[in-house]
């Protein structure tokens, strides 16, 4: 009876237009008052506890770091990266897209921002060459669900967080399937662009390639960050999301100058000859190849403090030879004194942008337009924040009525193997995710099936990725699908035209949930084979 | 029975009733620039540790528990200020479907839940006089730790300020806790806002439908053609 009571009062709740959070919150708190003799101090002091949880603080970081990419022009440097790679397929930029999507996904890790900012730019791109609106907005909503697969992920890190798991793992089994889905996208695609005949971009060349590649760089090497130093064992996965954060802000607001007082200058002026700018060029080359090859190289051995040796001396003698060889193939050739010239150029140039940057630096950093990022951030977080902080609590008073293991009795003795399990797991989550903000049915639903799910031998990380699967396609299920609302929101369709216009790669993305459930090795085989098998301690 | 505690949180209450009265947009403003800067320093010192322990190879011992006071403040603030600003999710689909009329009383009901929630986890001795049996809150706790006043575990008051003050060297945890009762506290009182703003049809709901309401808005049908 009383287990009934916390769940009824729960929905009743929900449905009453009551918050999220303040749901699952008000049902535990008065299940405590009402039916156990525990003090409500102890529950008021596990809301204060939230925030001491150390795996989840990496949430607001990478919240932080979203939100500084989501400004500007990093969608639109992916994009043009996108369809420099793929585009010259039949239906290549819609190929483009999903592959933008992706890569935006591995920035972001938010579903409605990769649709917004990839979404504004693509479809109107797609719209343009003729194909028609529903095809364009129906790929966007789905690709852009990739964002919660594809590491790093916020819902990962609360899964990892609930069960006790490690993030590292979790955000390496999200690899091949976000791959994999992504491939699975572009395919059917492409199919499809067959049999409609859908216009082709012209190939523009390795050149162009290269060109987007170097634009798109600054952001992509974020990627690079994380998972470089979560597997290098230089961070925790908390630390990465801090030092993603650090650098997205700084790619933002001073490398790509999207947003703030510098946004708009550009790095070379029109006043400096060709001369200089060779030379500029060249330098930067020099500097980033000597800085890309020290992270890396740091990540690598590891710090100097843990008996690492970061070759520095190295990385300095390429990074000038690689500055010295772009200047003799792009400018004066092998002619010392011209070298010099452009060299003195080169440094001439970077030297006056860092003046700058360090001139403008407190107006940058403290001004209006990064404000805004962060208060966007933080909404963002202390709304999550609040949902997760609630479903923890609801989660406990769960726990304590030994809830979980009832039904766990109850499933074992229905006879339940891990192959019908799996089925039951994938439906619950599919109508709970019709529902329910992603995290905070991941933390309810988590702690009631993962003990089943051990007893029958699933794999746990294994499945957090089933889990989070399902809820990418709750985002794209009406009523509550997240990105039919923001679809619909920014292309002015209405809503059943959305839906309508996503239900064939729903499909596919259905096709790639049977799949991840029922090939564990998708998601295992990454993990496994660079961090060893998991060790359960339950 | 301690009852200071909540006539101060009352009064606090009040004066910031009456502050915004005569300047809201100071306070918005107030509460905005609290959740930047908690945000802002849990990243830079976390970030910050990082740097010093691989550069430097030394850091600070109480960053981690600095950080995470920080982060329980940012979260506890930030609810308040969440249903303030409608940022909390919620399932508007059926309470769209109701008539108006008894809509509004069902979204009313919705921010005083609010209220009922802070409420009883800020001291719940008022549900038995509904004959439930219970009792203590957060106020009880952060009394019962006021009036032992032991310290955190390693965050410290900077040298030079605990010796002029002849304070004890270590932060007292009710300072570390007080964030707890003030923004439950809060939490309550913008719950009761919101229920009048409800009433008087200045608002329409306490929820937002989904996540990212304010970002479509920003990119309301820039795509519409037709």
């Amino acid at each position: 009876m009383a287990p009934l009571f916390l769940f009824g009062l729960l929905l009743a709740l929900l449905f009453l237009g009551v918050p999220v959070g303040l749901a699952l919150g008000l049902s535990s708190v008065l299940y405590v008052a009402l039916f156990t003799t525990d003090s409500l101090s102890s529950v008021a002091i596990s809301l204060f506890g939230v925030g001491t949880h150390y795996t989840l603080l990496a949430i607001p970081f990478f919240i932080l770091a979203s939100a500084f990419m989501s400004t500007g022009g990093v969608a639109q440097r992916l994009i043009r990266f996108a369809i420099a790679v793929v585009g010259s397929f039949r239906g290549g930029l819609a190929m483009a897209s999903v592959l933008a999507c992706m890569m935006f996904a591995a920035l972001s890790g938010s579903s409605p921002a990769t649709v917004v900012a990839i979404g504004t730019i693509a479809i109107a791109g797609m719209r343009q060459v003729g194909y028609s609106k529903e095809f364009a907005s129906g790929i966007v909503a789905n690709a852009g669900t990739l964002g919660i697969l594809i590491p790093p992920s916020i819902v990962m890190v609360v899964y990892a967080a609930s069960v006790d798991v490690s993030v590292g793992r979790m955000f390496l089994a999200g690899v091949v399937p976000g791959l994999l889905a992504g491939a699975m996208l572009m395919l059917a695609i492409y199919v499809v662009a067959r049999i409609k005949k859908l216009p082709a971009e012209p190939w523009r060349g390795i050149g162009e390639v290269l060109t987007a590649a170097k634009e798109a760089f600054w952001g992509l090497f974020l990627i690079v960050i994380i998972m470089g130093g979560i597997y290098g064992g230089v961070f925790t996965p908390t630390e990465a999301a801090a030092a993603a954060a650090v650098y997205s802000a700084i790619v933002a607001l001073f490398i790509y100058r999207d947003i703030g007082p510098l946004k708009g200058i550009p790095w070379a002026n029109a006043s400096d000859d060709s001369l200089t700018r060779v030379g500029f060029k060249g330098v930067v080359y020099g500097f980033s190849f000597y800085a890309v090859f020290s992270i890396l190289a740091f990540f690598a051995v590891g710090p100097a403090v843990q008996g690492g040796q970061t070759p520095h001396g190295w990385g300095m003698v390429l990074g000038a030879l690689v500055a010295l060889a772009y200047m003799i193939w792009r400018g004066p050739g092998v002619a010392p004194l011209q070298l010099a010239r452009a060299c003195a150029g080169g440094f001439r140039v970077l030297g006056r942008n860092f003046w700058m940057m360090l001139r403008q630096a407190r107006p940058v950093i403290m001004g209006e337009d990064s404000r805004g990022v962060v208060l966007e951030a933080a909404k963002t977080t202390v709304m999550l924040m609040f949902i997760i902080a609630n479903a923890l609590l609801f989660a406990h008073t769960l726990t304590t009525e030994r809830i979980p293991q009832t039904i766990t009795e109850w499933m074992l003795d229905a006879g339940f193997n891990w192959f019908t399990f799996l089925i039951a797991v994938n439906v619950l989550l599919l109508i709970g995710g019709q529902f329910m903000e992603p995290s905070g049915l991941l933390l309810i639903v988590a702690p009631v099936v993962f003990p089943i799910g051990m007893e029958l031998g699933v794999d746990p990380i294994h499945l957090g990725i089933i889990m989070v699967v399902n809820m990418e396609i709750g985002m794209i299920t009406p009523p509550i699908g997240l990105n039919l609302f923001v679809t619909s929101g920014i292309t002015g369709m209405s809503l059943d035209r959305v839906v309508r216009a996503a239900l064939p790669f729903v499909g596919v993305l259905m096709l790639f949930l049977i799949l991840v459930t029922y090939v564990p090795e998708l998601s295992t085989w990454l993990p496994y084979a660079v961090m060893g098998p998991e060790i359960v301690t339950q | 029975m301690t009852l200071w505690p909540h006539a101060l949180l009352l009064l606090l209450i009040v004066a910031l009733f009456v502050w915004e009265r005569y300047a809201a947009d100071t306070v918005n403003r107030l509460e905005e620039n609290l959740l930047v800067l908690l945000l802002s320093l849990i990243t830079l010192v976390s970030f910050g540790q990082v740097v010093a322990r691989y550069m430097f190879n030394t850091g600070w011992a109480a960053a981690l528990e600095f950080v995470m006071a920080c982060f329980s403040w940012m979260i506890l603030f930030g609810m308040a200020y969440g249903l303030k600003r409608g940022v909390h999710l919620g399932v508007d689909v059926a309470l769209k479907r109701f008539p108006a009329g008894l809509g509004r009383w069902v979204a009313m009901g919705g921010a005083a839940s609010g209220a009922v929630y802070a409420l009883l986890l800020l001291d719940a001795t008022w549900l038995s006089w509904f004959g439930v049996d219970t009792r203590s809150g957060a106020i009880d706790y952060w009394s019962k730790m006021y009036k032992i006043n032991i310290g955190a575990e390693e965050l410290r008051w900077p040298t030079w300020l605990h010796e002029s003050m002849g304070w004890k060297d270590r932060v007292p945890r009710w300072l570390v806790l007080l964030a707890l009762p003030i923004s439950l506290a809060l939490l309550a009182f913008r719950s009761l806002q919101a229920m009048v703003a409800i009433y008087r049809g200045e608002r329409a709901m306490v929820i937002a439908g989904h996540e990212a309401e304010e970002l479509v808005q920003q990119n309301q049908g820039v795509l519409k053609d037709n």
